[in-house]
């Protein structure tokens, strides 16, 4: 999961809050030393996240909450507008206005600028639009071949010339063509922004393309180093929107948050994967009420959209309302959450999941669980699977033959139907829905969005 | 690279010496107000030879033993009845022992907490991890808290320990001699294999190349295995340096099982009497267990004399994290960390090294081939502590 760690200790200093019944200045001081102490162990410079929390402290015991708002909630949404705005409002929409819109990628040695390259053209082919991929890393080793591979797994035309050791050359040449795109994309190569003899050389090449989007590729685990770096490459190139990578891993992502305040700009993307599709535009507010544990549900749902079409949605839905699902429904459920991405991720976003601190391996279990259930319905027949309660004991041992699995599967698949179906039914009802809301409200926090 | 703790300690120091200071021109003043008492007391003895033992001896011991915090002592012990003359005589003692105390100084705890924040901040911007912070605060706690030492020495007395304690930490890893290990494998006419992991993007394909040209320079023929089927244009990348250095590069396609090109490159290395097989893994987040778990089988297979994890020198805390991870799943003899050229913050040095207590061999410091700098903890401490 994304800044695992920097959201725990968050969570932790959080938590406190939720459990207090009364909010006093004690309690905030310790909240916001917490807080801070959170922030400088997820590599956020040191300067940045005093100022961020004392800006919490200021707020806390200066402003009075609204009636609406307990003074719990009210503590938790300074937090939350705080850690807002040192990342940016606004979405990390990336707007071309120009035809076609060039974007220059840089940043550090092995930040990942030519994967990124490869993500940002399939990222705007999804979206309908043309782009191209331009190679101007003239100095690693194999550069040429790593975007000409990429750019053949992502379909899009790509533009080069191998051993030529002068980028201005290679614009030069393709200068005519990347008119035919809407978006052609430079991956440049990775520098050392204190290096004048590279910086100077990324310099003639901005000047040369003319970008309308300069954009940092910067490391989620890139320690306190990110802010000098940041503003070098900020005074040579004009960065104007930065990607995070890496993310994937337990990176902490403040130093590279840290490079968003050094250039004022705003993190656009960020990467959490190694593959072509592994790549989220950057939405401050959804991003921290993860990182604080409160859930994520427009991510959420806008992969479940992606997962499962609206038509499928309407059916489903109308199905669990009436509490008549059959196998087939869920085996498409288990398809669509497949698409949706790792369990663990998903959970996340679920407001209320996050705090409820799942252990990683029950997870890694129901994924495997998953995975042999499918397995499991792939040995039905078509009736079965829409009547699940014909199968019994002969039934059972053929399907188990079949799937390859014990019968003692095929058993825990019909047992998990049937609770699912009971719970079905509680959902499909609004009075017990009700009850069930009443029962999960208590504990969960208000989304402060 | 690496000054910055120098810039640290100074601050450090001048703080806790302002500290100290401050609490020394309170404690001049204490010094006064004591000599304004041992007069009064010895006017007192005077007056006790000729005065009755009084009944409040004890009451008064414990007041002087508030001396310290309430220097206006002197028109108490004034207005006071007298005392016995033994009692008397022992508080004298008393005095002498706290006038050497306030001349040479000490640091409380509260105190101590003060001035270490400073440090500890320092130590944080420039990398260090909590866990080595922590490490390093005990050891100062125990060696300034509540002992005495000669004013002025503050400053000597931190830069000592922090020394001590880096160059603890960095000197607790066995060391390894690469040299020593090759050769004796090739007395032996066995092939030495060399298996290299890290996460993406941290440099381990140029390491490998800087790797294999120090070998060569050494007379050690080496052969690479192109294990990295995962990255576009790894291979390439790994032949472009293969060509450069006169080296073979055992590849398959892209693709194909890692642990099967490493097999493959150990058996030609073996076939052909090379020295020497350096394994090139794809670059790997260590959250993800089936990438793991493949790096487990290319281990399992290939059974590499030395597994040498590499890292980025400017990491931050999740240097400590992927670390101890790579340690866990599939076990790291060694540590190279690269781009040390990029910044002079050294703290990930100290932290990767506190966080698997395993050896740095090298540090990457350029884009060339000899840029490959043999770690030296002596070297590494001076610069960093000047």
């Amino acid at each position: 999961m994304v800044l695992e760690k920097l959201s725990d200790s968050l969570k932790t200093a959080l938590q406190r809050v939720f459990r207090a019944s009364l909010i006093d200045p004690k309690l905030i001081d310790t909240l916001v030393s917490e807080i801070r102490k959170a922030l400088i162990s997820a590599d956020v410079n040191t300067e940045l996240a005093s100022k961020i929390a004392e800006s919490i402290r200021k707020r806390a015991l200066s402003e009075k909450s609204a009636k609406t708002l307990t003074a719990r909630e009210h503590t938790i949404n300074i937090v939350f507008e705080e850690l807002t705005k040192f990342l940016g409002a606004d979405i990390g929409k990336l707007e071309t206005k120009t035809k076609p819109s060039r974007i220059l990628l840089v940043g550090l040695y092995g930040s990942g600028k030519t994967t990124t390259a490869g993500k940002l053209a399939k990222y705007f082919k999804k979206q309908g639009q043309k782009p191209a991929l331009v190679q101007l890393d003239v100095w690693r080793p194999a550069a040429h071949e790593q975007l000409m591979q990429i750019a053949e797994k992502v379909k899009v035309p790509f533009y080069g010339i191998k051993d030529e050791k002068d980028p201005l050359k290679i614009i030069k040449k393709f200068e005519p063509d990347f008119e035919r795109f809407d978006v052609v994309i430079f991956d440049s190569s990775g520098r050392d922004a204190l290096n004048k003899e590279l910086i100077s050389e990324i310099k003639n090449v901005r000047d040369s393309i003319k970008p309308e989007h300069v954009l940092l590729v910067i490391s989620g685990d890139i320690g306190q180093a990110a802010r000098k770096q940041a503003e070098a490459f900020h005074e040579a190139a004009g960065v104007n929107g930065v990607i995070v990578t890496k993310l994937d891993g337990t990176a902490k992502g403040g130093g590279a948050l840290t490079a968003c305040a050094a250039t004022s700009a705003k993190v656009k993307f960020i990467g959490h994967g190694e593959h072509i599709e592994d790549l989220e535009e950057f939405k401050p507010k959804n991003f921290v009420s993860r990182l604080l544990g409160m859930g994520d549900l427009e991510t959420l749902l806008e992969k479940a959209k992606d997962a499962i079409s609206e038509e499928q949605a309407e059916k489903l839905g109308k199905k669990i309302m009436k509490g008549d699902v059959s196998l087939t429904d869920l085996y498409e459920q288990l398809e669509a959450m497949k698409k949706m991405g790792p369990l663990s991720q998903i959970m996340n976003m679920i407001p209320g999941m996050g705090q409820a601190s799942i252990p990683k391996e029950l997870l890694g279990v129901q994924e495997e669980k998953m995975k042999v259930w499918k397995f499991v319905m792939d040995s039905m027949t078509p009736h079965e699977k829409d009547n699940p309660d014909v199968i019994s004991g002969r039934r059972i041992e053929r399907i188990a033959k079949g799937a390859g699995r014990p019968e003692q599967d095929v058993r825990d698949l019909l047992k998990q139907y049937t609770q699912m179906k009971k719970v079905m039914k509680v959902m499909g009802n609004p009075k017990q829905m009700k009850k069930l809301q009443k029962m999960l409200g208590g504990k969960l926090p208000q989304m402060p969005m | 690279m690496f000054g910055f703790l120098k810039k640290a300690i100074d601050g450090f120091a001048k703080k806790a010496e302002a500290e100290v200071s401050k609490e020394e021109t309170k404690e001049n003043k204490v010094v006064e107000k004591l000599e304004a008492v041992r007069k009064e007391l010895k006017q007192a003895e005077k007056i006790i030879e000729h005065t009755d033992i009084s009944e409040k001896a004890e009451q008064k011991s414990g007041f002087l033993g508030k001396l310290f915090s309430k220097p206006d002592v002197s028109a108490e012990i004034r207005s006071a009845p007298l005392k016995e003359v033994k009692k008397i005589e022992e508080k004298v003692g008393f005095l002498e022992q706290v006038t050497k105390a306030i001349t040479e100084t000490k640091i409380s705890d509260v105190h101590f907490e003060r001035i270490f924040s400073a440090l500890e901040e320092e130590l944080c911007a420039n990398n260090v991890s909590l866990e080595v912070i922590r490490r390093i605060k005990e050891k100062l706690r125990k060696d300034l808290v509540d002992i005495s030492f000669k004013r002025g020495h503050v400053a000597d007395i931190i830069k000592d320990d922090l020394r001590d304690e880096i160059y603890s930490i960095l000197t607790s890893p066995a060391k390894i001699n690469i040299n020593n290990l090759i050769s004796e494998s090739k007395q032996k006419g066995k092939t030495f294999t060399i298996m290299f992991v890290g996460a993406n993007g941290h440099g381990k394909t140029t390491t490998i190349a800087k790797f294999a040209h120090l070998l060569k320079q050494n007379g050690t023929s080496c052969v690479f295995a192109a294990s990295d089927t995962f990255r576009a244009a790894s291979i390439e990348q790994l032949e472009v340096h293969g060509n450069k250095l006169g080296i073979r590069v055992i590849k398959q396609q892209y693709g194909a099982d890692p642990a099967a090109v490493a097999f493959d490159a150990i058996r030609h290395a073996s076939a052909n009497r090379v020295d020497c097989v350096l394994i090139d893994t794809a670059g790997r987040q260590h959250t993800n267990a089936n990438l793991m778990d493949e790096l487990k089988k290319i281990k399992r297979v290939a059974k590499p004399d030395l597994t040498i994890f590499i890292g980025e020198s400017i990491a931050g805390n999740d240097v400590v994290e992927q670390i101890s991870d790579y340690n866990k799943a599939i076990g790291i003899d060694a540590i190279i960390l690269t781009k040390a050229d990029v910044d002079d913050k050294g703290g990930a040095v100290i932290s990767a090294v506190h966080s698997v207590n395993k050896p740095i061999l090298f540090l990457g410091v350029g884009q060339e081939y000899k840029d490959l700098m043999e770690f030296n903890a002596g070297d590494f401490v001076k610069k960093i502590l000047g």
